[in-house]
């Protein structure tokens, strides 16, 4: 049987990398929906997959702020009309920005919350209410949401809820057979860490590719028998 | 095809809340989801008519938008009791066979009905054997009357299926003869159709009091709570 993903942040990183493997190494996943931020990466990225992506492989893309309510939804609401039910879901999305707990603006806060929590919670919510039937979901959290790391308050808070919030998914949604799973990464070198820890090398540290390859892992057959509670990845 | 007679329209004074027992949270969901979301993935079943408490309508609606139950469902309002509600209800079946079962039995499975509409009778039931000992008793006199043979009882479970047609005769027979039934095998038994019944599970219990409630919570946590 053929599935449909949808992944978030899907321009660069471990989003990126996961729709890469998904195009490139299932068997079952036909057709990957990529949603990102407009901009040339993305761009240069999504024409690269499709020159290289085995026939029968269908990539649709969306420009999307997924902090952005109104344009998420209206964005998951056609995409849902156009490839039917979204088999499986990466919540990989993610903002930060790391200030100490004196200077954090309040506004800052809510957009952190909004893209790190939020848009997975109401990307989740608008497709069951349309009756979509998830197999499998992955919400990408962090390590730094298992313990709070000194002036990465924001980015902390959001990804504690996160994992929390996951736990929840999965409980309520097990009457659908869906699976949740929550994957806290460590130290990976994307754009995010580079915010971050911006004087780290990032060739030193866990790469996107090694985080996608776990997704992939969990997409596969084999993936129902590891617990998915919280998975922490790190090097 | 069939039509689904959910069974959904009590008020729930035994389990102790202030509102319809099939609305109250089991693990966080209303109870009346696990059996809609069930019966809405089984192929065979194509309609679902049920049946509300008078007051709730609005609040059986928001469940039914919100979990995006897909199989058209037809509401109709409860009866004075069960018997009565099956007869309200039955009219509204768009298919030659039913299957009832009551929003109060959340641990249903999509196995369950399954089983039932591969059966090869019309007219079948969940059951299970009785693992206690049943008394025939003269209630005002208190004097126990005889004995009943217990391999010769059994446990009457919901879902259960019907020809639509035999269901219809049963209820008007029972109407004729001013006799009312607390479940739908027996009565149309007595009115002469062949009732069969499968195996049921013990797990498939009716949610009536407040340890139930707590017992069915028990067995919808997720398995590895059950791990060394």
């Amino acid at each position: 049987m053929t599935k449909t993903a949808l992944v978030t942040g899907a321009s660069r990183g471990i989003g990126l990398e996961t729709v890469h493997r998904f195009i490139h190494n299932s068997e079952d996943i036909t057709t990957v929906v990529m949603f990102a931020r407009k901009s040339d990466d993305f761009d240069e990225a999504v024409e690269e997959l499709r020159s290289s992506s085995p026939v029968g492989r269908k990539i649709i893309t969306r420009y999307v702020d997924v902090g952005d309510r109104d344009s998420l939804i209206e964005n998951l609401e056609s995409v849902h009309e156009e490839v039917g039910n979204i088999d499986i879901l990466v919540n990989n999305a993610g903002y930060t920005n790391p200030i100490p707990l004196q200077q954090a603006e309040i506004e800052d806060f809510e957009k952190t919350m909004n893209v790190n929590v939020y848009a997975p919670f109401l990307i989740v919510k608008t497709l069951l209410n349309k009756g979509n039937v998830f197999k499998l979901i992955v919400n990408i959290a962090s390590t730094a949401g298992i313990n709070g790391r000194s002036g990465w308050l924001t980015y902390s808070a959001s990804k504690a809820a996160v994992i929390n919030m996951s736990q929840v998914m999965r409980e309520e949604l097990a009457i659908y057979g869906t699976r949740v799973v929550c994957l806290s990464p460590g130290r990976t070198a994307t754009a995010l860490r580079r915010t971050l820890a911006p004087d780290e090398d990032p060739d030193t540290i866990m790469q996107p590719e090694h985080v996608a390859r776990v997704i992939e892992t969990f997409a596969s057959p084999v993936g129902r028998f590891i617990d998915s509670e919280n998975i922490v990845v790190r090097q | 095809m069939y039509s689904l007679i959910l069974l959904n329209g009590g008020i729930g004074t035994r389990v102790g809340a202030n509102q319809p027992k099939q609305l109250l949270k089991l693990r966080g969901i209303p109870i009346l989801v696990y059996a809609l979301v069930m019966a809405n993935r089984v192929e065979k079943i194509d309609q679902i008519v049920l049946n509300y408490p008078p007051e709730w309508k609005e609040s059986v609606e928001q469940v039914l938008e919100d979990y995006a139950i897909s199989t058209p469902v037809t509401l109709v309002e409860a009866g004075d009791s069960r018997h009565s509600s099956v007869a309200a209800m039955l009219p509204h079946c768009t298919n030659e066979n039913v299957i009832i079962h009551e929003a109060a039995r959340p641990l249903v499975t999509k196995k369950n009905f399954e089983d039932l509409i591969e059966d090869q009778h019309a007219n079948v039931s969940l059951m299970t054997p009785i693992s206690f000992t049943v008394a025939p008793v003269d209630p005002d006199t208190r004097e126990v009357t005889g004995s009943l043979e217990r391999d010769q009882l059994r446990n009457v479970q919901l879902p259960q299926k019907f020809s639509k047609a035999d269901l219809v005769d049963a209820h008007s027979q029972a109407e004729k003869d001013k006799k009312v039934f607390t479940e739908d095998a027996t009565l149309v038994a007595v009115a002469g159709h062949p009732v069969y019944f499968i195996d049921g599970s013990d797990v498939n219990f009716k949610v009536t009091t407040p340890t139930d409630l707590r017992m069915a919570g028990f067995l919808l946590r997720p398995e590895e709570e059950d791990d060394d």
